[in-house]
């Protein structure tokens, strides 16, 4: 009975827990930590080469073959202004879904699923604009701050101007 | 809205291929095959297309479709004879037919007369010899109104009310026997709702079962307002139900307050069984009527049944149809009669509602005796071409084999079909990276896995090429349009031309046969307004005074070959180099042969007719054609006999879904160019290149000076080869333009499935798509076109 009064509320915790907190897939370049919704997430893997698309900015990294779709990789790194990832075979593509579209996301490494409550998410600081821009808003996880992509805005813009 | 917008696609659809179905029996009635069959598929595909037009709304086109209709079902009856006459007239109706589907379509307006001349020789031929006939009120056409064509069955219509009040003899007696005297529990209701009840979504059934929780009841429909089907009008109410309650406890106020939300929408009367107020004494519903709206659209509809569905009724010959019927009288409560459940089999379904019983098909189904030869029509229906083998449907099948051609078919959304093509081409290109990897040690060593291979690699070929086949069709599909265009080129130059077409049931590729319409349409124009000669001309040269144009398709290897043929005077190459001079086509001091100067009726703006006639002459029409062409990978090539005639021959590749490409390297990037835009490839060391004054760097391949594109500058690759070993492709951009590519290395020609960049990108200026190679990477396409055009905008700018 006891056991069975134990289950019962974990099952309630986890309700509560699915209607006020968020699922992260937290993945790290430098010593930054970013992180984007787990439901958006649909897979990752290793870096494996990219074919460079010609006239496109330089955090578009190039398009792979994913099962037989072309998705094209975009690199966090550059697209935050840091200048372009020198991927090697530990650097990590996220597969997300933004929209109807599939994009990779070059990241150094993927580090933790992080659940964390709505209500801790602050707005990010106005002040550095590329932040602002590829921001949802921050949260604060075990004294880690993590920022939250805006994948809409990190994959616009990937054209060249002119 | 947007279900509507899919059925009226649908509808779009089939009358495409309703009317080239006409194009096909009229083609062989005017060969004289007058026989009863042809006739009879003519009607239903009339029908067909009238009863769906009804059904939307496009009373333009059923008015026609009727009087056109009225006029075939006499001749089929004998008492119009199919004269040459008739036959032109019939072919002159279809092609007013595709106008008016057309219209209805596109949302254009046609003259309000558009078609009346003919409507009124429909009716004078009709009414000649109808009133010889028999008109003892057999007559089918005189009893179907327009909205109700789909059904076609001979109702006598006050008999079904009385049908269906026999099939209720349970209830019926039930209420009959209902003691007469006064007692206390005993109620009468009478409920007649209005239009405005059903029109607010109100359901009679639920207020009965409201009513039947307050006690022991019996409903009865009262029917007899049900007028005879051409009266019938769809939105009105003809139905109202006498009702008997049985319960100590009832009262008035209880049954009243069941249809308190639908008062003011009905009329009720409640009298206590035996009082004073016994019968209804209440006046007739001033609104008449009783059908159910959703069942009363219902009808309509009808002619457009789902091929699934059709199956059912094609099979069912009456007896089964009785069958049915047998299953509907027990199937619903019957209590509530006339209340249309969801027929437990649907011998109706049409494609856009939900099963429910219309009046017709209730009446159809229990007054069995009057459907003596009913399935004629509707069976009709199930016999549409659809995807069916074209020659199936054509051949005896009609009568027996109805079953089979509804089986043999299946509409499939081209989107799964493509997404088949897709997987499958994967596959292939998986498979023979597989086969690459098998190294002599291997192959040694592991002889079971050299073998699972081969079978593999037999099969995927085996299911790419049934794969392809799927997106296969015959591209009779687009010349049975061509007869129309003929006939209408004909008198408006005032020429007689007979059109031949030959190998119809030759398949292409689905996105290849789209393409191919405005470039036959145009060569055809172009043989008849400049190839055949007046018929006084042809006889002075000792033809016949009738041109042909022969239109064929054939296999010849990977690729389709369409040749349109004339029998006309020839190119005129005088005239075409004297032109090709004067616009500067062609230098001064330039011989070209026979053949190039065939070629430069391609050339865009090209046109040696001296007026332009509403016709040709524009110079818009051949260049559209070769640029067309090239766009699916195919080419033109002209030929001409003086005084003999023309013949354009035009070369496509079967399929779109593999395109053929070079595979070449920029810098460290694998890139591909189809092979179709690719005029040659010379090494960077042997090939001339110039300097021209801005600085640009210019080829001179045999004369001529071709704008060079340095790839790996272009896509801004670093490349470290040396520039002695690249290499130059010489492609050919639309408007046989060219353009010099140069290259890093040359890997090799290979066969790839295209992929586009925007379905999770966006467009890439200078790249057409991507492709996956053997190795599992992303090789480019280069977009020839594209590449040429930037450039230009950017010299302009």
């Amino acid at each position: 009975m006891e056991a069975l009064g134990l289950r019962d509320d974990i099952g309630d915790k986890s309700a509560v827990a699915a209607q006020n907190s968020l699922q992260l897939i937290a993945f790290s370049i430098g010593e930054q930590t970013y992180g984007v919704e787990i439901t958006t997430v649909r897979e990752i893997r290793a870096w494996n080469g990219a074919t460079p698309l010609p006239n496109t900015r330089e955090f578009v990294r190039g398009v792979i073959n994913l099962r037989g779709t072309i998705v094209p990789i975009f690199d966090l790194r550059a697209r935050f202004g840091d200048g372009q990832t020198s991927p090697t075979k530990n650097h990590v593509v996220v597969v997300m879904s933004v929209g109807d579209k599939w994009v990779g996301i070059l990241v150094d490494a993927v580090s933790d699923i992080l659940t964390v409550s709505r209500d801790d998410i602050h707005n990010v600081p106005e002040g550095n604009s590329i932040d602002t821009e590829l921001l949802n808003g921050i949260v604060t996880h075990e004294s880690r701050m993590v920022g939250l992509i805006d994948l809409h805005a990190v994959v616009s813009g990937a054209k060249m101007d002119g | 809205m947007s279900d509507l917008d899919d059925f009226k696609a649908t509808y779009f659809d089939e009358c495409s291929e309703l009317l080239t179905e006409l194009e096909e029996q009229f083609a062989a009635i005017e060969a004289g095959e007058r026989d009863a069959d042809r006739l009879n598929a003519v009607f239903r595909a009339i029908h067909s297309i009238k009863g769906g037009a009804g059904a939307f709304g496009f009373s333009a086109l059923v008015g026609f479709a009727h009087a056109y209709e009225t006029l075939l079902d006499y001749v089929r009856d004998g008492r119009i004879e199919m004269s040459d006459d008739v036959v032109t007239l019939c072919i002159r109706a279809n092609d007013i037919v595709a106008d008016h589907v057309k219209a209805a379509q596109t949302g254009e307006a046609l003259p309000a007369d558009y078609g009346m001349d003919e409507k009124e020789r429909f009716d004078a031929l009709a009414r000649g010899d109808a009133a010889a006939g028999d008109d003892e009120g057999g007559d089918p056409l005189d009893e179907f109104d327009i909205e109700f064509t789909p059904v076609m069955v001979n109702l006598d219509a006050p008999e079904a009310p009385a049908a269906m009040a026999a099939g209720e003899a349970p209830v019926d007696d039930a209420f009959d026997s209902a003691p007469m005297q006064i007692e206390p529990g005993h109620w009468e209701v009478r409920f007649t709702p209005h239009r405005a009840l059903y029109a607010r979504a109100n359901d009679p059934l639920l207020l009965f079962r409201e009513l039947a929780a307050l006690g022991e009841m019996h409903v009865r429909a009262v029917l007899e307002e049900i007028p005879p089907l051409s009266d019938f009008e769809p939105f009105a109410v003809y139905c109202s139900w006498e009702i008997t309650m049985i319960s100590s406890s009832l009262t008035e106020a209880m049954i009243r307050e069941v249809f308190e939300f639908v008062e003011g929408d009905c009329d009720i009367a409640v009298a206590q069984l035996g009082s004073a107020a016994v019968g209804f004494d209440i006046p007739p519903a001033p609104e008449p009527v009783v059908a159910p709206p959703k069942a009363a659209a219902k009808p309509t509809m009808s002619d457009e049944p789902d091929p699934a569905d059709l199956l059912a009724l094609a099979d069912d010959e009456v007896a089964s149809l009785l069958d049915f019927s047998g299953d509907k009288d027990v199937a619903p409560e019957p209590q509530f009669a006339p209340e249309p459940e969801p027929a437990p089999v649907s011998v109706q379904d049409s494609f856009e509602e939900p099963p429910s019983l219309s009046f017709a098909e209730l009446a159809e189904t229990i007054q069995p005796s009057p459907i003596a030869k009913p399935p004629a029509p509707v069976a009709v229906a199930a016999a549409p071409v659809r995807v069916a083998p074209p020659a199936a449907p054509s051949e005896g099948e009609e009568s027996g084999g109805n079953r089979s051609v509804g089986v043999q078919s299946i509409r499939v959304d081209l989107d799964k079909v493509d997404r088949v093509v897709n997987m499958v081409g994967e596959l292939v290109i998986t498979q023979s990276m597989l086969t690459q990897q098998m190294d002599e040690t291997l192959r040694a060593r592991y002889t079971e896995l050299v073998r699972g291979l081969e079978v593999l690699a037999q099969t995927t070929r085996g299911l790419q090429d049934s794969v392809m086949a799927i997106r296969a069709q015959p591209v009779k599909s687009v010349f049975s349009r061509m007869p129309r265009l003929v006939r209408e080129l004909a008198t408006k130059t005032g020429k007689k031309i007979k059109l031949e077409t030959i190998g119809e049931n030759t398949e292409i590729d689905k996105t290849v046969i789209e393409q191919l319409s405005d470039p036959l349409t145009h060569m055809i124009r172009n043989s008849a307004d400049h190839g055949i000669e007046t018929p006084d001309k042809r006889l002075g040269r000792g033809k016949n005074e009738t041109g042909t144009i022969r239109l064929s398709a054939e296999q010849a290897g990977g690729n389709i070959l369409i040749i349109v043929e004339d029998d006309g005077g020839g190119i005129n190459r005088e005239r075409v180099l004297q032109v090709a001079r004067d616009k500067g086509v062609v230098a001064p001091d330039i011989n070209p042969t026979d053949e190039q100067i065939d070629q430069l009726i391609f050339a865009p703006g090209f046109s040696t007719a001296s007026e332009v006639s509403d016709i040709s002459g524009r110079g818009v029409g051949m260049d559209v054609v070769l640029s067309n062409i090239k766009k699916i990978g195919g080419s033109v090539h002209v030929r001409s006999w003086t005084g003999k005639g023309t013949r354009m021959t035009l070369r496509l590749p079967l399929t779109l879904a593999v395109l053929d490409v070079m595979l070449v390297k920029v810098g460290e990037s694998p890139y591909v160019v189809p092979l179709s835009s690719i005029v040659e490839t010379i090494q960077c060391s042997r090939a001339s290149f110039e300097r021209v004054p801005s600085g640009g760097q210019v080829l001179q391949v045999r004369g001529e000076y071709v704008q060079v594109i340095d790839l790996a500058q272009r896509f801004e690759m670093v490349t470290e080869t040396d520039p002695e070993n690249r290499f130059v492709v010489l492609c050919e951009a639309e408007g046989s333009a060219k353009v010099a590519l140069i290259v890093d290395d040359i890997i090799g020609q290979q066969q790839v499935v295209i992929k586009s960049l925007e379905e999770n990108f966006e467009r890439v200026d200078g790249i057409a798509g991507g492709t996956i190679l053997g190795d599992g990477n992303v090789a480019l396409i280069v977009d020839v076109q594209g590449l040429k055009t930037t450039i230009v905008h950017k010299n302009a700018a």
